[in-house]
């Protein structure tokens, strides 16, 4: 849609607006619904005690000296494990689920169409209770492979991996789909193997699906607090997630400054990230490459 | 070109097992048996490692206890943070896998769940509880067994912000009537929140002679539920006439209350402990006072009591028994009172702390009873918020009937 | 979009190069299968100490497909699933394994753990202190590596063991309220007496022949009191009895000792109840009668919250998949910020903001009105979902963004040329393919959002509760919810009753998903 009116020239007044200009407008707009709720937050970082959501007045003391005191809790280094888990899992994800999307795209074998939405619907599976499951699974690795028991950061990325299939797959099947068959078939011909055509052809034309599948994850795990929680056991290991969890779960005697503060620090990451990924999701592509 | 291909991987594999093979036998000496690991090989003085387990807000002061403990036994106290909701729950999963700690640090009222799911042992400490305040060791006694060892007590009472009221009233009627009249915007505080708040309440609800459940002759909660009854239905009208007052208001949760107080916009506020620090950083000039009766008995909040659990499963359970010992000692009373700000549950202890504040709670709870602790109070304390919400936010419009329907269905829950 | 046409690629001689040598990638994969294998062979090692079996077993088996599929010339697709399947293997399935095996059991608050650690605790518990006794300050000694007690009783030294019950001790000296010194026996110091601590605290040392007399026992080596069981275990009959008579007996159905009267003792342990928990959510009177409503708004929710989301997400995509908006990285990266904060901070602030009188959007955005968005029955449901568009826009928005890559351009061009709007071309062209493979996604969002436990949980907490219900259920429950309610906020936990409702909700939704999916195959076939 975009390309087909790169073209044209330069759009003024009336017919900018009507075509262009109220898109800024709507953009502000969803801006101000997206953002508004963390101004919230923001303001409750910034002043230096009391309540997150007792007053509806907002940033009426300025000072950053929650985000001083936070730089002397664990948060730093909280924050260095969530960076850590949340890129081990989002790269692990996007090979374990490509190779997946590679297979049910571009193969033919008995459960392939059942195997896909099995894949779906064992996601769907209520984890109220994965705490017990999850615990004893770890306990009896712990003693096999330490580094797959309770309190390890790789154990954590291994659950996580756990659901690297499903939806992903799914997301990046559709993808795969796209990518003309008889780009295969000429790599065959000139005696690419499977692999090659994997690592080589496909994995070169979906890099939008890669970034947005690996942003997903990234996302997924960076808040996942659940079972993080159980993983890890004790402070000095936990993930952001869990760590800011833990300061509000204490209704009475939460930090709720240092608590707004971390979260404000939280988001940073993950916005950071999507600004880099935008150009593989969104102009990574050009029409002529993937149609071959 | 097959024969080479086997040749090879069998190499390689052997190559890595063996080396897998050198680390596995301490690898796996270690891991399954920490605690005699770290017993052995600790320094010559140690006398071994207790592993206790407290939340994100006492696990400062434990530690700092934990090394007067090391110096005078040579017992380390291994203290571990746990997520506040998680401590009890995460414990009653984990001590038949035999992972759990040797000391969890917690409230009375777990007791009931504790011993139902069989994961805490009786604490036999001789003459050594005779220091303690009877109504703490009443705290933690399930069935003539004493289950923990209590260190601290704590209680909500009114405080009052001396510049908007300089004095108060003997009943709630009239302080309410004074709120009024000094013009601020809340004549009095009392969190309440969407689900309702039975704790914050229970001053109000046992001036009306209706407790949660009847005492037995010995001071301790029979099963017979007390709030039934005429004095229940009082205590309802009375929520009715509260709520249309303003003075209740599901609006009103507790960050909600504190943040107002804080902005002087009430004279009073019933409160806890664990909110005085905010407000003396505040700035606020204020007294800690008994809650007025309103229904002419006096009223008695809940009394909150933390203290120690044994596991009873615990490897180490003489030197746990031994840092229960030492909990009940003047050191240790005095230090977690240091340290946390609570009063303390030994007698001693108690009566040398000189600090207005905990003065005025310790006055406000004098006629306080501890929260019940039978595992049944789970669901007592959801319809019975439940309840008192339904009144206040005008959706049950009978307010005695609403609390009969409560105590019928709190009956049949059990 | 064109593959289901195809001819299958990969048949019979069909070349694969599990086995070609001349190639690098042989080489490397090679590498990377002796360290699957020495993982597997010592983790097989590893778990054989600690008699894993199930470990062992899994390892082995899984060890020997990996070593055929990557060696094999066919099982090309195998190839590329395995990775992804050992993990879901390992992590799912058997969390959902073990769910399943809880659903049929009694597990929960009093049937903690299994028979025999229960007997043992209450042996623990029964064996306490008489009352009205003294206690003693306690003196170990050892002799021919055997443990004793000595105290002061009467002003005499007293010693005795496990065999031999209390007698005057000869030889012994006495300092002040504890004897320190006893012929021919050792005194043990205090950090003797903290490494050999279970062998101290299981001695029970007599204090007469007569057993009525109870026993004397320390729990910390430095105190020793008088105590008595007031329970005897007696393992043939696999049964309790007190001094006065009463039998408990070992009842396997329901994992208790029960005496004759109904008494029980605390605590039982863990059975197998067979399908109870299951049929539970059946006879329980109080579950029925606000069960259609719950179920009624678990649809609405679930549905409404995927189309809400979905349609802004879909929506901002496409208005800003257009490069001639300046700006529109920025934007973009904005869009997502409510993705980049954690869930659980999200709805505490939403709950905040939504306050009738505190609230900022009462307060400041409406002017000071008051407006009772989470204790209203419509309004909670309404700001729930609204909420839950906050939450869940920023994902579909990515997905869609992604999906739309795949559109060919060409496509729209060629709808352009034969003069179609926007919307149209919206409508008949992106629509369309942007929905095939994107479906399946709606069907998960709305199997996640029909298990919604935790957005319900923190916002409203299932309210405004239905007044003067028998369980605590309110207008803005679903059915996790309300499971949750019914197994853990009675103050009894019952995870087997929790994991055998979640096990049938799991069935139904999984059955709508599946019903969804036939669905959407269809439309991928038609295009």
């Amino acid at each position: 849609m975009a390309r087909a009116v790169k073209t044209h020239t330069r759009l003024r007044g009336a017919r900018w607006w009507k075509e262009v200009g109220w898109k800024h407008i709507l953009a502000l707009v969803v801006i101000a619904f997206c953002a508004f709720p963390l101004l919230y937050v923001l303001s409750a970082s910034l002043s230096p005690g009391g309540t997150l959501t007792g007053s509806a007045k907002m940033f009426s003391e300025v000072s950053a000296t929650n985000y001083v005191k936070l730089m002397d809790t664990n948060f730093p280094r909280w924050m260095l494990h969530s960076l850590i888990v949340s890129t081990a899992t989002s790269v692990g994800t996007i090979l374990m689920a490509a190779a997946a999307a590679y297979a049910f795209s571009r193969f033919r074998f008995m459960g392939r169409r059942g195997g896909l939405s099995a894949l779906l619907i064992i996601q769907m599976f209520p984890q109220m209770l994965a705490f017990v499951a999850i615990f004893l699974l770890l306990l009896t690795l712990r003693d096999i492979f330490p580094f797959l028991g309770l309190g390890e950061l790789t154990a954590l990325i291994a659950v996580y991996l756990g659901g690297a299939l499903g939806a992903n797959t799914f997301l990046m099947y559709g993808f795969f789909n796209t990518i003309p068959i008889e780009l295969d078939e000429a790599a065959k011909i000139d005696g690419a193997t499977h692999a090659q055509i994997f690592w080589g052809v496909i994995m070169r034309l979906v890099t939008p699906i890669l970034a947005v599948v690996g942003l997903l994850s990234f996302v997924g795990t960076y808040g996942e607090f659940i079972l993080a929680r159980i993983v890890l056991a004790k402070p000095e290991n936990y993930t952001l997630a869990v760590g800011l969890y833990v300061w509000a779960s204490d209704e009475r005697n939460a930090p709720w400054s240092l608590f707004a503060a971390g979260a404000v620090l939280a988001a940073i990451p993950i916005i950071v990230l999507f600004m880099y990924l935008q150009k593989y999701i969104v102009g990574g592509l050009t029409a002529g490459g993937v149609k071959g | 070109m097959r024969k080479h291909f086997f040749a090879l991987a069998a190499a390689s594999l052997a190559l890595t097992m063996t080396a897998c093979g050198g680390a596995a036998e301490p690898a796996a000496t270690t891991s399954t048996d920490t605690t005699a690991g770290a017993e052995t090989s600790a320094p010559m003085e140690a006398a071994g490692t207790l592993t206790l387990w407290a939340d994100e807000n006492r696990v400062d002061s434990f530690n700092a206890l934990g090394e007067k403990f090391l110096a005078q036994t040579g017992i380390t106290l291994d203290v571990v943070e746990k997520p506040t909701g998680d401590v009890k729950t995460d414990f009653i999963a984990q001590v038949p896998t035999g992972e759990g700690p040797d000391l969890i640090v917690g409230a009375h009222d777990w007791v009931g769940d504790l011993v139902k799911n069989g994961v805490i042992a009786p604490v036999e400490l001789g003459d050594k509880t005779a220091g303690l305040s009877d109504i703490s060791m009443q705290a933690f006694t399930m069935e003539g067994s004493l289950y923990g060892v209590p260190y601290a007590i704590e209680n909500i009472a009114l405080v009052r912000n001396n510049k908007l009221a300089p004095d108060t009233p003997a009943t709630l009627d009239e302080l309410i009537a004074q709120g009024v009249a000094s013009g601020a915007e809340f004549p009095i505080l009392i969190q309440q929140g969407a689900e309702g708040d039975a704790y914050h309440l229970y001053p109000i609800q046992t001036s009306f002679g209706a407790p949660v459940f009847m005492t037995g002759d010995n001071g301790e909660y029979t099963a017979e539920l007390g709030m039934g009854g005429e004095n229940g239905a009082k205590f309802a009208e009375y929520l009715k006439k509260l709520s249309g007052e303003g003075v209740l208001s599901a609006s009103i949760g507790g960050d909600q209350a504190k943040q107002a107080f804080l902005d002087g916009k009430s004279p009073y506020m019933i409160t806890g402990p664990w909110n005085i620090a905010d407000f003396e950083t505040a700035g606020i000039d204020f007294a800690v006072l008994p809650v007025p009766s309103a229904g002419g008995q006096p009223s008695q909040p809940f009394l909150g009591v933390q203290g120690v659990y044994l596991s009873s499963k615990s490897e180490n359970a003489l030197l746990a028994n031994q840092f229960l010992d030492y909990m009940t000692s003047a050191e240790a009373q005095t230090t977690m009172y240091e340290l946390a700000g609570r009063t303390p549950a030994l007698t001693e202890s108690a009566d040398a702390v000189d600090d207005e504040i905990l003065a005025g709670f310790g006055e406000a709870g004098k006629d306080g009873q501890p929260m019940p602790s039978i595992p049944e109070m789970g669901a007592v304390w959801t319809f019975w918020g439940a309840a008192q919400i339904s009144i206040i936010d005008g959706s049950a419009t009978d307010p005695a009937a609403a609390w009969a329907t409560m105590v019928t269905n709190i009956e049949s829950a059990f | 979009m064109t593959t289901t046409e195809q001819p299958p690629l990969k048949r019979g001689p069909q070349l694969s190069h599990a086995r070609d040598f001349s190639r690098p990638g042989f080489y490397v994969k090679l590498i990377l299968m002796a360290f699957v294998n020495a993982f597997g062979v010592y983790g097989i090692l590893a778990s054989l100490p600690g008699k894993d079996w199930a470990v062992l077993a899994f390892l082995a088996v899984t060890l020997v497909i990996a070593d055929y599929v990557y060696f094999s010339k066919r099982a090309i697709p195998a190839k590329y699933l395995m990775p992804g399947l050992v993990f879901l293997a390992v992590y799912q399935i058997y969390v959902m394994g073990n769910t399943a095996y809880v659903a049929f059991t009694n597990y929960g608050d009093g049937h903690n753990d299994a028979k025999q650690p229960a007997i043992t605790q209450i042996l623990k518990t029964s064996d306490r202190r008489v009352e009205g006794t003294d206690t003693f300050p306690v003196a170990v000694f050892e002799r021919n590596d055997k443990l004793s007690f000595a105290i002061v009783k009467d002003d005499t030294a007293r010693i005795g063991d496990q065999e031999t019950p209390l007698a005057d001790a000869s030889g012994a000296v006495i300092d002040g309220d504890r004897v320190t010194e006893v012929a021919g026996y050792e005194l043990l110091t205090l950090s003797d007496i903290q490494s050999r601590q279970k062998d101290v605290l299981a001695l029970r040392v007599s204090l007469s022949d007569n057993p009525d007399d109870g026993w004397l026992r320390t729990d910390n080596g430095t105190l020793s009191y008088v105590a008595k069981s007031s329970l005897t275990y007696d393992a043939t009959a696999d049964s309790f009895t007190t001094p006065d008579g009463k039998v408990y007996t070992a009842d396997a159905t329901r994992g208790l000792f029960v005496a004759e009267d109904g008494s029980t003792l605390t605590p039982g342990w863990r059975v197998l109840v067979g399908v109870d928990n299951f049929t539970r959510m059946f006879t329980d009177s109080r579950l029925s009668g606000p069960f259609f409503k719950i179920l009624v708004w678990t649809f609405v929710f679930a549905i409404g919250s995927v189309v809400t989301t979905f349609a802004l997400g879909l929506g901002l995509a496409t208005i800003f998949n257009d490069d001639r908006v300046k700006g529109r990285v920025l934007y973009r990266a904005l869009f997502i910020l409510p993705y980049a904060f954690p869930g659980f901070l999200a709805a505490l602030v939403w709950k905040g903001m939504l306050n009738q009188q505190f609230g900022i959007v009462n307060q400041s955005l409406l002017g000071g009105a008051s407006i009772n968005w989470l204790g209203d029955p419509l309004l909670a449901k309404l700001s729930i979902l609204g909420v839950n568009l906050w939450l869940g826009f920023p994902y579909m928005f990515l997905v869609c963004t992604g999906a739309l890559q795949s559109i060919p351009s060409e496509l729209n061009e060629a709808a352009i040329m034969d003069g179609a709007g926007a919307f149209k071309r919206f409508r008949s062209v992106t629509l369309p393919l942007l929905l095939v493979s994107v479906a399946p996604l709606l069907i998960a969002s709305f199997a996640f959002n029909f298990n919604n436990f935790s957005l319900i949980y923190m916002l409203t907490g299932g309210g405004p509760n239905f007044v003067g219900s028998p369980i605590l259920v309110g207008s803005t429950d679903i059915l996790i919810s309300m499971v949750y309610s019914v197994a853990f906020e009675s103050g009894v936990k019952q995870y087997g009753l929790a994991s055998a409702m979640s096990i049938l909700i799991f069935v139904v939704v999984g059955f709508i998903s599946w019903l969804g999916f036939r669905q959407t195959r269809k439309l991928e076939e038609i295009m």
